[in-house]
């Protein structure tokens, strides 16, 4: 079967970046992502918060250049986790991506761009190496 | 921004067809899909169970044409919505979907072919709504 997600949005909080006991580098980060639909006869924004999740080297890429305000497109696929926690089932939704571009813009651009002297970043988008 | 989800799955449960209190039909989908990725050296399977909205005049087709087990295409946005349950914050991500594509019967085979040409025999591979 298929489960494709593509979302563009910006970072609410900074990447959290941990990793397993094997050794492999997990990214988390959470976009909002706002998008306009018509409603009636008018349109209405409406924002999705989602968390993504990121596996190995790319992991420590979003760490390092991505941080909050800033924009990602994100593509991967929609998971839902599920654990128990005090007797509760609770699930969450995320994105576990395969693929996460950076994208100029977004609130935290001024103080990375100052502090980044030794590499400009590019305006518009930074293309994250496969691995 | 943007915001897409791409679902191929099999229908859980029959459409369930509602109207809102100015008429227009939803029809709501239980979606399972089912695909596998890689998790460290070997291969992993992962069902999403998923509900998907369909608005309109698509939600009437969908719910006339479709049933159990059936194997759809989707296209759409994720949302999520929420509400207050018991005190509880509840909430419920699903897609509104603005394409539905029908694909093969999961229990297709002999009984189509031997029932004749009395019924309109879909196409074997895909039948594509009408747009509206």
């Amino acid at each position: 079967m298929y489960n494709k997600v593509i979302q563009i949005g910006n970072l609410t909080k900074d990447p959290d970046l941990r990793y397993t006991p094997q050794g492999t580098p997990v990214a988390n980060f959470r976009i909002a992502v706002t998008t306009k639909h018509k409603s009636g006869d008018g349109y209405k924004d409406e924002t999705l918060f989602i968390d993504v999740v990121v596996f190995g080297k790319q992991a420590e890429n979003c760490s390092q250049y991505l941080a909050k305000g800033k924009k990602a497109l994100v593509e991967g696929r929609l998971q839902e986790r599920k654990w128990e926690s005090d007797g509760q089932q609770r699930s969450k939704m995320e994105i576990v991506a395969e693929s996460v571009r950076f994208m100029g813009g977004g609130k935290g651009n001024g103080s990375t761009g100052a502090q980044h002297s030794e590499e400009t970043v590019p305006e518009e988008s930074t293309e994250l190496e496969p691995f | 921004m943007y915001n897409k989800v791409i679902l191929i799955g099999n229908l859980t449960k029959d459409p369930e067809l509602r109207y809102t209190p100015q008429g227009t039909p939803v029809c709501t989908l239980r979606l399972a899909s089912t695909t596998k990725y890689k998790s460290g050296d070997s291969m992993k399977d992962d069902t999403l169970f998923i509900n998907v909205i369909v608005w309109g005049k698509q939600g009437e087709t969908v719910a006339q044409h479709l049933a159990k087990g059936r194997s759809i295409l989707v296209e759409g946005r994720l949302q999520e919505r929420r509400w207050e349950s018991d005190g509880q914050q509840k909430s419920k991500f699903e897609v509104v979907s603005n394409v539905v594509r029908f694909l093969g019967r999961k229990d297709e085979g002999g009984q189509h072919e031997s029932s004749g040409d009395s019924d309109f025999a879909p196409p074997e591979e895909t039948t594509d709504l009408e747009p509206f």
